[in-house]
């Protein structure tokens, strides 16, 4: 078991070197073991595009990230120079805000975050620019796309919504995604029997609800309402369930180690090894990565855990901890958008047909404020890169402008009142 | 809402705002506008828009009300409004607030209304921790509807549950009862080689637990004994174990721990079940409901704990030693079994007559008309496809599970007989009604007098469920371990001590209700509800057993009421300092009924109170901002008045600040060290109502004598879990007919419970 060479562990103690921490896939990694894209009809012309999508929602400390000045990454700050590899595909995005999602307690106005707004009163929202984005990318792949929650059971972390408003599954645990992208499913027979019978009752049930709303109140039948149009998509999850359940699972060789829940580290670096292989092996092709923040979430060999350590009350002692917490992360994400230039897919890398979002929904979280928001993208097709300081401008012309990259005709998004041009 | 808009709202500065006026307008024009208008909105308030704008906002008008009646707006620096204007307005709002039913939305089932419905309806006790999705919870009860959002994701889970339930319930062919026996050749359990012989190990033909690594130690089985492979339960049902073991070196009663998970990998383990080991037990007999894929794993959950420190000694406190083990299961003591009797009474059934029968079944009331068309078809193309009566039966259960009429409470504005009966019985049994029940709600007798129904619900162990589950959500006791004590610091506090901290709300709470006692107790009173643990925890003569019993307080101990539990202490602190903040805002949300939340326009920078010396500067510096003072001379004297108890609930005269060394490696081993400073407590702040309070007898004494309102708010919250939706302003006559019916029985919890449902108001949607 050797330690990753891109991996330096965090609050590195030399005395930890050679410790059994978790085994890793390096280098090379990831060895598919199907030819990759050819048994999906797949044609090198038109590279398909993709996007990963990753929020820190206890977001970075800013001060060592935001260059003093606009234009070319000339001096980093020491945060940002963990992305050095990737300046010339990055723009990077520092003051924005999020007006829609201001009221709220703590951290339930983070569910706002990538939808640019949140009702608390109604508790619900509108799409979240990750599944607007899913829904331009189209139906093809297995799953529209896959959502990681950031730990367990954490309500404020539901930050993904669909066109209703509803709340869209987010997995909770690196092994659950795993086994849901490559674990093989042995009674394919049965499965499909289930699946039909699936869909008459889920015929049936939408026929009742349809009669019992019409003698509800005008409440109720909002109620109602939810029901119909979940059962409406349920039903289309189990359509395209019987269709992929009669198709086998990518192959890879990789293998999910017992990593350490706790180790802020270790448990992201899972997460964007995991992002990066449902991309790779077009089981989606949008992806959505939280970075975890729950209590327990630490580590090891640093007092205090992530949470904590954020409501640093601007204290010096607190901050370093803070910083390689946050360094470690940005290392993680810098390494896994390296992994994707390596990554074939077709004629071009992974990295090339991928537009990768990097966020945070809230701008400082020992202030819990929701607005001086940064917001990161890469893209390989970006033409003049570096640092726009857009004070208070409206995070959603951010992703007005991310979505009609993506071809979507649409004039507003969220709260809106422009769209960036990215790429530019 | 939020009283917390308080913060900011309405300062005024106009002069000479005495004069009474007839309308809101006015007032608002005289006494608040300057701040909450057209050219300041503060806390994002503005209350010049008209009365109408006012109250399309659901929660301001509740706002305006509190910080009119407690005197909070206009600010003090300001001129105030005439007490005769002051009151006009808030006439002219309650008048407003009382037109306004709150409306109580379309509810689903909980996790747990589903568990014990199917349990009492078929017999069979499911655990839906891993198909269905846990309930949100806010602010309040799981139970509110306005919280209950619905998703694809969440019917397909109802959907997976369905199937899961009916598969189960109707099999095809009865089960075949097996049984398996495993001694310590079987038994594999958790070494510990670093700590030479701290670990698990076997001797002669048991096999000893130590407990000595808390989250690893365990006892798990294989079939083969040459195998580490774990045992896996075949197939669903229920399965009965018979164990043989015993504790040593122990003088007291001990605990085993069921859980299910791999052996290897404990720290995924669920605990299912905790088994009582009397002192001198020699085993155990119990049934589970186990599904297929399950595995077993027992635990020494009363280990002394010594820690996580990795020292190298072999392990000498108590012990518990397995020799056998045996699993005997699916139990089938009957076939058909009662569900499958329940669900097709009769061989044969017509498609129409299924379907009417499994709907009523399943909430006593018919599916109307054309609801009931696309489940006759399901049936009958089942019996055209030849498929046999009780998979055509099953197909029938999923759909009617899955459906609205099974998973919505139906509420007809106002209530039919049977609509009361389920509303009642979710309320005090968490579950569906019994026949007895709906009879009464049937024959209309239980709207005329619930009384004798009601006491009858109460004598009923269903009622535990109701108690779980109300205290659970309102004490918040889930989240008394959510942060282990760490054991470098809280040598003495163990893991079933904690465990005994989360039970002893519940505790109170239905000895209150069984006994006709005041609800005063849960201010202040004179005995405490303990287990032998908690007892010694408490310094208290010692009990037997880890059942619960009322024990006198001697005259010196500052414990009873619910703010002196140490699980209220522990669940409001982290692993190391207690939360002042958090402990006084506790107390207001959860006594008071109140509803805090940090302004919605100032920014947050808590300043760090934790441990060192600056902790009372910092809170001072906190009441210096106008912002925050609003709140904060309330919240924080009532918990600056329990400084005098440490993170896990113990008496403490100072504070020890605690900072963790870097890890330091000895030979193989890494320790964490930890230092302590000392700094001295100072507590004493002053109420808003200008009480001193100083430590905890001194704010229970105050508390006590703010106890209607505290009362009223316990009602509140009671009141709130009965009808499944948020108390308002508009509920006061509620309230206060319960609070002077409990009041009449010296403000018995009983008396309470026994008028908000004789209320006309709890027949009402």
């Amino acid at each position: 078991m050797s330690p990753n060479p891109n991996h330096e562990p965090l609050g590195q103690s030399p005395r930890r070197a050679g410790m059994p921490r978790r085994t890793f896939l390096k280098g090379a990694g990831v060895a598919l073991l199907l030819p990759r894209f050819e048994s999906l009809g797949q044609v090198a012309e038109q590279p398909q595009r993709r996007m990963l999508t990753i929020v820190n929602h206890l977001s970075f400390y800013q001060p060592k990230l935001i260059p003093k000045a606009d234009g070319a990454f000339e001096e980093a700050p020491p945060l940002l120079a963990n992305l050095s590899d990737h300046f010339a595909h990055l723009k990077m995005y520092s003051g924005l805000n999020n007006p829609a999602v201001q009221n709220g307690f703590g951290h339930t106005p983070c569910v706002g975050i990538l939808s640019g707004y949140y009702n608390k009163l109604h508790r619900k929202n509108r799409i979240s620019i990750d599944q607007a984005v899913a829904d331009q990318l189209g139906d093809e792949t297995r799953f529209r796309s896959l959502v990681f929650q950031a730990g367990e059971n954490l309500n404020f972390s539901q930050i993904s919504w669909d066109q209703h408003g509803l709340p869209v599954h987010q997995i909770d645990s690196p092994r659950k995604i795993f086994n849901l992208l490559f674990q093989v499913n042995e009674n394919e027979k049965q499965q499909q029997q289930i699946l039909a019978e699936d869909r008459s009752i889920l015929d049936a049930v939408l026929a009742q609800a349809k009669f019992m709303e019409k003698r509800l109140n005008a409440t109720d039948r909002e109620k109602m309402d939810e029901y119909l149009s979940s059962v409406r998509d349920a039903e289309k999850t189990v359509r395209k369930q019987a269709h992929w359940s009669g198709r086998p699972k990518p192959k890879v060789d990789y293998r999910l180690e017992d990593f350490d829940r706790k180790s802020v580290d270790d448990y992201v670096a899972t997460l964007l090894d995991l992002a990066v292989l449902a991309l790779e092996t077009d089981s989606t092709r949008a992806v959505t990565v939280q970075i975890p923040f729950w209590e327990g979430f630490k580590e090891p060999e640093l007092t205090g855990n992530y949470h904590d350590l954020s409501h640093h009350g601007q204290q010096k002692e607190k901050i370093e901890k803070l910083l390689k917490l946050e360094h470690g992360i940005l290392k993680r994400i810098s390494a896994a958008l390296t992994t994707m230039k390596e990554r074939k897919a077709g004629s071009t890398s992974l990295f090339d047909q991928t537009t990768t979002l990097l966020t945070a929904s809230m701008g400082s979280a020992n202030a819990h404020n929701f607005d001086d928001l940064p917001a990161l993208v890469f893209d390989a097709r970006m033409r003049s890169p570096g640092h726009r300081r857009r004070k208070d401008v409206p995070m959603s012309n951010l992703y007005l402008g991310l979505l009609q990259q993506f071809g979507a005709e649409q004039e507003h998004f969220g709260e809106s009142n422009g769209a960036f041009d990215l790429l530019a | 809402m939020r009283r917390a808009w308080v913060f900011t709202l309405l300062v005024c500065a106009l002069q000479g705002g005495g004069q009474a006026e007839p309308s809101l307008e006015a007032f608002f024009e005289q006494n608040c506008i300057e701040c909450h208008g057209p050219e300041k909105q503060k806390g994002k308030v503005r209350l010049d828009l008209g009365v109408e704008e006012l109250f399309a906002n659901d929660d301001l008008p509740e706002t305006v009300v509190a910080v009119l009646e407690a005197g909070e707006m206009p600010p003090e620096d300001a001129p105030q409004p005439e007490a005769d204007s002051r009151k006009g307005a808030l006439d002219l709002l309650a008048q407003r607030i009382l037109a306004n039913r709150p409306a109580n939305p379309l509810k689903r089932l909980t996790r747990a209304e589903y568990r014990n419905t199917i349990y009492d309806l078929f017999g069979v006790d499911f655990d839906f921790t891993d198909l269905l999705p846990p309930d949100q919870v806010e602010h309040g009860f799981d139970k509110f509807g306005e919280s209950h959002l619905m998703s694809p994701h969440q019917v397909v889970a109802y959907l997976r549950t369905a199937r899961f339930v009916a598969e189960r319930l109707l099999p095809e062919t009865r089960p075949e009862t097996r049984a398996w026996e495993f001694d310590v050749r079987h038994f594999h359990g958790s070494k510990n080689f670093a700590t030479m012989g701290g670990g698990d190990y076997r001797e002669g033909d048991d096999y000893v637990l130590t407990g000595f690594r808390p989250y690893r130690s365990n006892l798990h089985f294989s079939v083969d004994p040459e195998s580490h492979e774990q045992f896996v339960i075949p197939a669903f049902g229920v399965y009965r174990l018979e164990v043989k073991a015993r504790s040593e070196k122990s003088k007291e009663a001990e605990v085993i721990g069921i859980n299910l998970g791999d052996g290897r990998h404990p720290t995924s383990f669920r605990n299912i079940r905790r088994i009582p080991m009397p002192h001198g037990s020699g085993g155990f007999t119990t049934e589970l409901v186990l599904k297929a894929g399950d595995q077993l794993a027992f635990t020494f959950d009363s280990a002394r704990v010594p820690g996580r420190s990795l020292e190298k000694k072999p392990h000498k406190g108590p012990t518990m030693r397995f020799s056998h083990v045996k699993v005997t299961g699916p139990l089938t003591e009957q076939w058909p079994s009662a569900a499958m009797e329940a669900v097709l009474p009769k061989r044969k059934m017509r498609p129409a007559a299924l379907v009417d029968h499994i709907a009523s079944l399943l909430t006593q009331r018919p599916l109307v008309g054309e609801d009931r068309k696309a489940f006759i078809e399901i049936a009958r193309s089942q019996e055209k496809s030849g498929a046999s009566m009780t998979a055509t039966a099953r197909s029938v259960l999923i759909a009617l599970l899955t459906s609205p009429h099974f998973i919505y409470k139906s509420e007809s504005p106002e209530l039919t007989g049977v609509e009361l009966a389920h509303r009642l019985s979710y309320f005090l049994w968490n579950s569906v009604p019994d026949a007895e029940l709906l009879e009464a709600g049937r024959s209309g007798e239980l709207a005329k007098d619930s009384s004798a129904q009601v006491e009858r619900m109460l004598a009923d162990a269903k009622t535990d469920r109701f108690v779980e589950d109300f205290t659970r959500q309102w004490l918040q006791l889930d989240k008394v371990d959510d942060f282990g004590p760490d054991v470098r610091v809280y040598k003495n506090v163990r893991r079933m001590t904690v465990d005994s901290m989360g039970r002893e709300g519940g505790e109170l709470f239905a000895h209150l209700l069984e006994n006709d006692l005041s609800m005063e107790c849960f201010i202040d009173s004179d005995f405490v509800m303990v287990n032998d643990r908690l007892a010694r925890f408490y310094e208290l003569p010692p009990v037997k057993g880890d059942g619960f019993v009322p024990v006198k307080l001697p005259e010196d101990s500052e414990r009873g009421g619910l703010i002196a539990q140490a699980g209220f202490l522990k669940l409001t602190s982290t692993d190391f300092a207690t939360s002042p903040i958090h402990r006084g805002s506790w107390i207001l949300k959860n006594l008071y009924n109140e509803k805090i939340d940090p302004p919605a326009d100032v920014v947050i920078n808590e300043p760090d109170i934790r441990g060192a010396t600056t902790i009372r500067e910092a809170i001072l510096k906190h009441q210096q901002e106008e912002s925050c003072a609003r709140c904060h001379s309330k919240i924080d004297p009532l918990g600056f008045a329990l400084e005098y108890y440490d993170p896990v609930g113990r008496k403490r005269s100072e504070y020890r600040h605690v900072e963790e060394l870097p890890a330091e490696e000895e030979e193989t081993v890494f320790t964490k060290k930890i230092e302590f400073t000392v700094v001295p407590i100072e507590a004493t702040m002053e109420l808003p109502n200008g009480l001193e309070v100083r430590d905890l007898p001194t704010l229970k004494a105050a508390l006590m004598a703010d106890k209607e309102r505290i009362l009223r708010g316990i009602i509140g919250k009671l009141i709130g879990y009965g009808l499944g939706r948020d108390t308002t302003l508009a509920d006061r006559p509620y309230i206060d007919a319960v609070y002077r019916a409990s009041e009449a029985r010296n403000y018995s919890l009983r008396a309470a419970i026994e008028a908000i449902v004789a209320h006309p108001e709890f027949g009402r949607k």
